[in-house]
């Protein structure tokens, strides 16, 4: 693509390429909850490109009157910012479209076509193509395929005067074996540059200030390593259970939903080595270094510091909960896990024998996610308290909610004698912008328009990450847990998880 | 402080924002630790609140106040929450109201509730040689621990309780009681240099004025005593149930007077008498009663009395001292060891 001589890069939002946007799964829980909410807040900030049309794709009949009516509801229940500005709607209600079709029929694609060329004519879209795969992981090979075969791929390095983009949900595989044969099935018809594979994680304001906090301010980054770090700790906590997805959890359990991509994912960011340019090659390339410098784990490791858990009945906000076993679609035996705490090295020069600990569950007492750097010790000549040295320095990065950095550090209580009390210096994004961060979607739909894919998982950060985790998969398929369920609903997690970091001298942060 | 909102479980962090929306313009919300009290409802519940409302005035942090009923006819779990604090700078209280099974319930009412990074004490009111359901998950939450061994039946199972929790999960503990008698390990330590290490008969009196939040009024006495034969190392040969204590080369009396204004238990006076004819009578001032004043005399000369100001006369103090003081009291340990011994026929 030509530079835009008129264009002040960096600064200008708003010179956007013209696009169509397809999703496909246009009826589903995602397009409710995230996507339409997000497409809404974008058009209405004026961040959506001038000439844009969006396609809804599913297996449902409807006309795109009803579409727009059911975009609208969602808007109004899960937008964050309300209420729905009626002239703005008015209008933009009118760039949405619906198209109804089964995954595999070409008839259905070929309709979808003509409908794009259309449309392409009517908003002067210019023929380029945003594909967004909120369906189920089988269909993504299915549905790429048959874009290709009706045209709707271009060939990435032949096309110049347009692009086509495809957006991938995940889970991107199951482990090792079919992310590689999903990656093999994609790449026939796309290119790495094409394929935009969503952790919605990696589109949250405070996980992409990650990178500015540690190369934005020298004080961070010169005590960002084993010197000065004594552990570090990735919480992501959920309050709720696993609700209506019973029948997907059972397939995938938490390590696969949760550890796989948003917490390898934070870990890659906290732990990476500074880019030689915030190109998104760069910056993914520091990651699956990170990635390939974890120590395997080893047979007794799976036992020792790789802990599953799954929730029993107990109490959530008073309110008492059923465990796991008692959910809708889920196997009253079943062995899956809703609790995974694991401890990770990093064997490079930075974090040589300095733990990460992760730690992700269901039914946990409250929702957050949050990464924490426990720095060593202060040395114990001073200040010590009838024995007691005084608490280590931690940096607390909350993701989500209440976005924002926390640091714990040590002061004196005023008065004459000297005792000493961890205090807290907090910034929160919400009070000291005033403003609610912009939800992850809005962002990442936003970067994928842009052509930007910095925010995206490239295919070796998954395939790396798979590589660190399916040989606990394979573990765990053949030792099933004989204690499930383990904690109960409410409970910061199995005791084992608590007895793993007892072992280390050490303990988890309460959130 | 603001009404009381009660609220369900759920609400306790939206409707404290609510309050605090409110309350913008007028006071700033602070936090300095977590504060969990644990108290059954008691003549001595207003006393505890009484005490706490006086710390979060001071030392503003997150209140977590646990009332159990176990005489309510029917089960109940309440919240409620509201800010406390007269200046601008103010802080969350949040009360949990429990009765019968749903005692189970509160440590997972809590745990959401707790603001991380922040020391958390949890203030034990009950007697903690008695098992209770609440005690070991709240214990394991805190950083440390306060007891009053005022709500003890048995001063021994106490001392027992204190210490093998101590020994067995190294948490860090305080005893109001202990603390309320600093201000008098301060004094007698400010006299060692005096001879005061060559006591030969030592005689406490402790203020005997029962109230209905206090009634086992030997404690601080007991304490001060054993405090005294630990660090002395005495060895006890004989304890009379009429609190007469005969060491190897030590006597020790308790004796109790009743003064009006002065807490009760309190400790009024402590006379001292050394192997060289000195005597030291300590006796607090009934016209400011945290002065104590100091006669020092000799076979040979009369010294002029001296004030000595004990520390912590403000209701809520020792409990203030005691959050943020860390670690434990090697002091406090070895009182607690040699109170087993002083305490073997039940005196308290």
């Amino acid at each position: 693509m030509l530079n835009n001589p008129l264009e002040e890069l960096g600064r200008s939002t708003r010179n956007i390429d013209p696009s169509i946007l397809v999703i496909f799964g246009a009826t589903g829980d995602l397009t409710t909850r995230k996507l339409a909410p997000a497409l809404y807040n974008l058009g209405r900030e004026g961040l959506l490109p001038a000439n844009f049309a969006c396609v809804g794709f599913a297996r449902k009949e409807k006309s795109h009157q009803e579409f727009r009516n059911e975009l609208k509801t969602a808007i109004h229940q899960y937008s964050r910012v309300q209420p729905i500005e009626e002239p703005f709607w008015k209008n933009f209600q009118e760039q949405i479209f619906y198209h109804r079709c089964e995954f595999d029929d070409d008839r259905g694609y070929e309709a979808l076509a003509a409908l794009l060329k259309q449309l392409d004519s009517r908003y002067a879209t210019r023929g380029n193509r945003i594909f967004y795969l909120s369906v189920q992981p089988k269909y993504f090979s299915l549905i790429i395929e048959k874009l290709a075969k009706h045209g709707m791929i271009y060939e990435a390095h032949k096309t110049v005067d347009r692009w086509s983009r495809v957006i991938i949900e995940k889970p991107f595989g199951h482990d090792a074996t079919s992310a590689e044969a999903l990656q093999k099935d994609i790449i026939t018809f796309l290119d790495e540059s094409q394929i935009y594979r969503i952790d919605h994680y990696l589109g949250k304001e405070t996980v992409q200030n990650l990178l500015v906090f540690r190369f934005a301010n020298a004080i961070f980054e010169s005590i960002w390593n084993y010197k000065h770090i004594d552990q570090v700790q990735i919480t992501v906590a959920e309050e709720i259970g696993i609700g209506t997805r019973g029948h997907f959890f059972e397939e995938e359990g938490l390590l696969r939903d949760i550890v796989q991509n948003h917490m390898m994912q934070l870990l890659s960011l906290v732990a990476m080595e500074p880019p030689v340019s915030l190109s998104a090659g760069a910056i993914r390339d520091e990651k699956v270094k990170v990635l390939q410098s974890i120590r395997p784990f080893t047979t007794g490791d799976f036992e020792r510091t790789v802990i599953r858990g799954q929730y029993g009945p107990g109490f959530i906000n008073g309110k008492k909960v059923v465990g796991y076993r008692e959910e809708k679609e889920v196997d009253p035996q079943s062995n899956v896990e809703t609790y995974v705490a694991m401890r990770f090295f990093i064997d490079n020069w930075r974090w040589a024998d300095v733990p990460f600990y992760l730690r992700g569950g269901k039914r946990l007492p409250k929702r957050g996610t949050e990464i924490a750097i426990i720095f060593k010790d202060a040395p114990g000549v001073l200040f010590k308290q009838n024995g007691r040295k005084n608490d280590p320095n931690v940096l607390a990065l909350r993701i989500q909610p209440d976005e924002g950095i926390a640091m714990k550090i040590n002061c004196k209580v005023p008065g004459p004698s000297s005792p000493i009390q961890p205090v807290k210096m907090d910034f929160r994004y919400g009070s000291y912008f005033g403003q609610s961060p912009p939800e992850a979607y809005e962002r990442l739909i936003w970067e994928s328009m842009v052509g930007d894919s910095t925010l995206f998982a490239r295919a070796d950060e998954v395939e790396q990450s798979w590589k660190i985790l399916t040989p606990i998969l394979d573990y765990w398929a053949k030792h099933p847990s004989r204690d499930f369920p383990n904690y109960p609903s409410g409970s910061w997690g199995p005791k084992k998880a608590d007895e793993m970091m007892e072992k280390d001298n050490r303990s988890w942060r309460i959130l | 402080m603001t009404l009381q909102q009660i609220v369900d479980p759920e609400r306790i962090e939206p409707e404290l924002l609510q309050i605090w929306e409110k309350l913008a313009k007028e006071k700033m919300r602070a936090c300095l630790f977590n504060l969990i009290v644990f108290n059954r409802l008691s003549a001595r519940t207003d006393y505890i609140r009484d005490i706490v409302q006086k710390v979060s005035n001071k030392y503003p942090c997150r209140v977590l106040f646990i009332s159990s009923d176990p005489e309510a006819h029917q089960p109940y779990l309440k919240t409620a929450v509201s800010v406390v604090g007269n200046e601008a700078i103010a802080c969350d209280y949040i009360d949990i109201g429990v009765s019968g099974p749903e005692m189970e319930q509160v440590p997972f009412v809590i745990l959401p509730h707790i603001i991380p990074d922040l020391p958390i004490s949890l203030l034990w009111t009950e007697d903690p040689s008695q098992p209770h359901p609440l005690f070991a998950p709240l214990s394991k939450l805190a950083t440390r621990i306060i007891f009053d061994s005022e709500s003890a039946d048995s001063l021994l199972s106490f001392s027992e309780k204190v210490l093998k929790l101590r020994t067995e999960t190294g948490i860090d503990t305080a005893d109001l009681n202990w603390a309320r008698t600093e201000g008098w390990r301060d004094l007698l330590s400010n006299l060692s240099g005096r001879g005061v290490d060559q006591i030969t008969d030592i005689r406490i009196t402790y203020n005997a004025r029962k109230t209905e939040f206090f009634c086992h009024l030997k404690v601080q006495s007991l304490y001060l005593l054993a405090w005294m034969s630990s660090r002395l190392h005495w060895k006890v040969k004989k304890i009379s149930k009429n609190l007469h204590f005969t060491f190897e080369h030590q006597n020790g009396e308790i004796h109790s007077a009743e003064w009006e204004k002065l807490g009760p238990g309190t400790v009024i006076s402590i006379d001292l008498a050394t192997k060289d004819g000195h005597l030291f009578q300590c006796s607090r001032i009934p016209a400011q009663y945290h002065h104590v004043s100091i006669q020092i005399s000799s076979p040979e000369k009369c010294e002029l009395p001296y004030h000595f100001v004990l520390g912590q006369t403000a209701t809520g103090q020792s409990l203030i001292k005691e959050i943020i003081t860390k670690g434990t009291s090697v002091h406090y340990l070895e009182m607690l060891k040699e109170l087993e011994q002083l305490d073997k026929d039940r005196l308290c």
